[in-house]
């Protein structure tokens, strides 16, 4: 613990606060906060990030909603966290995934995903459609038509939520069939593409034939507990 | 005896006097010797070649302070043309805008009107007061033409040649953006009257005329000279012709003020087309017009110290470089930066309250740093997210509440592998910017081009440099000519050039003992000669860039987030987690002025390009703007919500045009005007 978070001990206060000239390993590095005691309406945000930094492959306890908590929003905000940590394999298939190799969007051979960023869904290239489909979603997400607010959703806007996870689940498995290297070391490091799945079926949110990866290595049979697909 | 005359060369009759006088000094001793008296001293011819002597010095003396009288007064009427001048066209560039605006008032409320059928309720819908000209009156014309005849009987005594006379003049032509050539341009191909569009000019020209004496002669020569400002000159003329048109229309305008209606119908629709489409040839010409004025003037010197244009020009003048539009531009801009409303700016000086217009939403996360583009209507966020995004204020989509605007993205810059925490423009042309991450890298990036589609496809030449020296997170960058400064947690301030092959210049580092403290942020100070970095705990460092060596070491209690440099004055502004903001005289370290600015940290500060005004931001989640002068709050907005015990991170002002930003860690940014 950092000093100054030892002073705030001591003095009754804590400010979760990122203090320009810290240390990276002390960045967001703070005591938890009880979600009851969260009053910002970034409330669910606040608790989905501490959850995930106290432990990213404790999938149960991060997808365990609070109790009292809006279905609707727990999941938005779980899927914005999906999509801004999906930054992080796009940087790394920025490197590799070059549009002369991988010119379409595919996983399997099955398919051929055209990129809906545009007015006539198009052929982009892999790289592209992986880029377009993070803005596009960042642009819906943030959208004050869709979204204007993080604390009540309508129930219009949430069914938006099903497309976008159905496109982001492509990035995964574009990179696990195609760039399986880099699709490991960024599994191991975040078990982002576990949550998602996990996080996709409990809330029963794309239909099971859709996810064609296979199951991950030493991921339990958690979607198959019972009593969960339909909380 | 030969006594000199008065205008023989002086040095010459002095030799003969004295001679002479030595001569007859001689044989009136020799008598005296004769007469064994040896008490004289002063002989009449000695006494004689004493005041001849005497007298011939004053000479020399009277006619070097009639050159220096005459020197001095040349310079005076030159100064005073040139400010007459540059007031001239003052005054004609805001006559200007004010037509332009309202043509521009015309156009929205026919627009409205066709829109809606209702008349559109704007504050001033007169036509702007045609202001006399600046003719100078008969008789003080001919009092100027009197004295400009007598400088020169002076000057060509004293030796001062035409050429002289001449480069003085073009150089003030070249100031004003004119010459000769403009008659014989083709750019008058509008359907303009050219008599009149001369009767437009001369009134600013001839002043310029009556200086340059032999300018039109000279015309041909410059040509190539012009070469460079070739594109501003042609432009202006264009503006001009275009501007001419539009006083055509001005009369039409006046004529059917009240019957709005007539124009409305578009009965008269080919007439009304026109019009339209010269007024919005002006405008835009006069934006491509400011905008390549404000890169001619803003060119690779540092733009860190402006005048006032009219002092800016007479103190430049001095240097011999010939200047181009540029300072002129500032002229124009600073009209804009004073208000969109002419009107309202010549009441009051500055504007009274920012409104909150666009709301750039996109961000996943919280904004850490955001910076405008140097020129542009444009601004690059950093966030917590890992990504940077590009913002055009000119493409939005106007939100469901018709207060604000939301923008989106144009561009997102992927490569961070953990939060972005600060960012830097680059020098204005050179479409790059640069951001330090959490992950300890500095990366260059090239900004894609305004018309670029957010759904293009991906171009790894948006990727620069990537500068990897520092190993903890990269807290701030400021960028100057070229050079980039950063602050990182490993408890160092670096140099950077971050193009070379070698980009690492210097590292600066606290070496007195005990200092542990990691900088929290740095700027470049006294034009970039210095840096200012401020530590976690609050001590505030002045490095020579020259030697990297400690020039100035200020300690304070407080722990410090942000520190900025005065444009102008050696002034350094350091923000505090103790809700103060804090001033400090950058040469002698004294504490100039301290304030408790906020409820809570202050976290983000900006000066305006002018020094004028501060602004503020602060986790009690509010910006104020500051006057500098009076260090009294001007404004105080409430503008981002809180993410734990985090809210404003930082904020910024446009470098030319009149916009403010704020990044909060609700994942926001927001512009205001």
């Amino acid at each position: 613990m950092t000093k100054m978070a030892e002073e705030q001990w001591r003095s009754g206060v804590i400010l979760r606060r990122n203090r320009p000239g810290s240390s990276a390993k002390d960045f967001r590095r703070w005591p938890d906060e009880p979600f009851e005691e969260m009053d910002s309406t970034l409330a669910v945000q606040q608790f989905i990030q501490q959850t995930i930094r106290r432990d990213p492959a404790n999938l149960e306890a991060i997808l365990k909603i609070p109790e009292a908590q809006d279905d609707g929003v727990w999941k938005y905000e779980h899927l914005r966290q999906f999509c801004m940590e999906l930054n992080g394999l796009a940087v790394r298939l920025q490197s590799e995934c070059k549009p002369e190799i991988c010119t379409q969007m595919t996983a399997t051979e099955q398919w051929i995903f055209l990129c809906a960023a545009h007015k006539t869904p198009k052929e982009c290239p892999a790289i592209d459609y992986t880029r377009h489909t993070l803005d596009g979603a960042a642009c819906l997400l943030n959208s004050n038509k869709y979204f204007p607010s993080r604390v009540s959703i309508k129930e219009s806007s949430v069914a938006k939520l099903g497309s976008v996870c159905r496109r982001v689940y492509r990035i995964f498995s574009h990179a696990y069939f195609h760039h399986r290297a880099i699709f490991d070391a960024f599994e191991k490091e975040t078990h982002l593409c576990k949550r998602f799945t996990y996080f996709v079926t409990k809330y029963s949110i794309i239909s099971k034939e859709i996810l064609i990866l296979p199951k991950l290595e030493d991921e339990t049979p958690i979607a198959q507990q019972p009593g969960e697909s339909e909380a | 005896m030969k006594i000199p005359t008065a205008m023989d060369d002086s040095s010459v009759s002095h030799h003969n006097g004295g001679q002479v006088g030595s001569q007859i000094g001689v044989s009136v001793n020799n008598k005296q010797n004769e007469e064994s008296s040896q008490s004289v001293q002063y002989s009449i011819p000695g006494v004689l070649h004493f005041i001849q002597h005497e007298w011939a010095r004053f000479e020399v003396e009277r006619s070097q302070w009639e050159v220096d009288r005459a020197e001095f007064e040349a310079r005076i009427a030159f100064l005073q043309g040139e400010r007459k001048g540059q007031e001239n066209l003052k005054n004609d560039l805001v006559r200007r805008i004010k037509m332009l605006e309202y043509a521009l008032k015309q156009e929205r409320a026919k627009f409205h009107k066709l829109k809606y059928g209702v008349d559109l309720q704007q504050g001033d819908m007169r036509p702007p007061t045609e202001e006399p000209t600046q003719e100078p009156e008969p008789s003080e014309r001919a009092q100027w033409k009197q004295g400009r005849q007598l400088i020169k009987q002076y000057l060509q005594e004293i030796g001062y040649t035409d050429t002289i006379l001449d480069v003085r003049s073009n150089k003030v032509r070249t100031l004003l953006g004119l010459n000769n050539e403009e008659p014989a341009d083709d750019s008058s191909h509008r359907n303009c009257d050219k008599q009149q569009h001369y009767s437009m000019n001369t009134a600013l020209n001839r002043k310029m005329y009556e200086y340059g004496g032999k300018d039109q002669r000279k015309g041909a020569q410059q040509g190539s000279g012009y070469n460079e400002e070739g594109m501003s000159v042609q432009e202006t003329a264009a503006v001009f012709a275009n501007f001419e048109f539009l006083s055509n229309q001005e009369m039409d305008m006046d004529e059917i003020d009240d019957l709005d209606a007539k124009q409305m119908h578009h009965t008269t629709t080919k007439q009304g087309e026109d019009v339209d489409q010269e007024a919005e040839d002006v405008l835009t010409e006069l934006n491509l017009l400011t905008e390549s004025e404000a890169d001619g003037g803003q060119g690779d010197e540092f733009p860190t110290v402006k005048f006032p244009a009219t002092s800016a020009t007479v103190a430049r003048e001095g240097d011999g470089k010939p200047l181009a539009l540029g300072e002129l531009a500032q002229l124009t801009v600073s009209n804009e930066s004073e208000g969109y409303d002419v009107a309202s700016a010549s009441k009051e000086s500055f504007r009274k309250t920012w409104n909150a217009k666009y709301s750039l939403r996109s961000h996943f996360d919280g904004v850490r740093a955001l910076a405008f583009h140097p020129t542009r209507a444009a601004l690059v966020t950093a966030s917590e997210d890992h990504t940077l995004k590009m913002w055009d204020l000119q493409r939005t989509v106007p939100a469901k509440k018709s207060a604000g605007l939301d923008v989106e993205p144009l561009y997102t810059f992927r490569a961070h592998t953990a939060p972005v925490l600060c960012l830097a423009m680059g020098a204005p042309r050179s479409e790059e910017c640069f951001s330090g991450g959490l992950d300890g890298t500095i990366r260059v990036w090239n900004l894609p081009p305004p018309i670029a589609d957010p759904y293009d496809s991906y171009d790894p030449a948006v990727l620069g440099p990537v500068l990897r020296e520092h190993t903890d997170a990269v807290w701030s960058l400021s960028c100057a000519g070229g050079r980039l400064l950063s602050s990182s947690a490993d408890g160092t301030a670096r140099l950077w050039s971050p193009r070379d092959p070698r980009p690492l210049l210097a590292t600066l580092r606290d070496d007195a003992p005990g200092s542990t403290s990691a900088p929290a942020a740095a700027d470049f100070a006294d034009a970039a000669c210095r840096a200012a970095v401020v530590y976690t705990d609050g001590t505030l460092l002045l490095y020579d860039l020259e030697t990297g060596q400690v020039v100035l070491r200020v300690p304070c209690d407080s722990p410090a987030n942000r520190v900025r440099s005065h444009p102008t004055l050696p002034l350094l502004v350091t923000a505090h987690e103790d809700r103060h903001i804090r001033f400090w005289d950058a040469v002698s370290g004294r504490c100039a002025h301290a304030m408790v600015a906020h409820l809570d940290a202050v976290t983000g500060l900006a000066l305006d390009p002018n020094g004028l005004f501060l602004l503020s931001g602060s986790h009690d989640c509010s910006v104020r703007l500051w006057n500098l002068d009076t260090k009294t709050c001007v404004q105080e907005i409430t503008a981002h919500r809180k993410k734990f015990d985090e809210s404003i991170l930082d904020v910024a002002f446009h470098p030319l045009r009149p916009y403010i930003a704020s990044a909060g860690a609700d994942g926001l940014a927001k512009v205001f005007v």
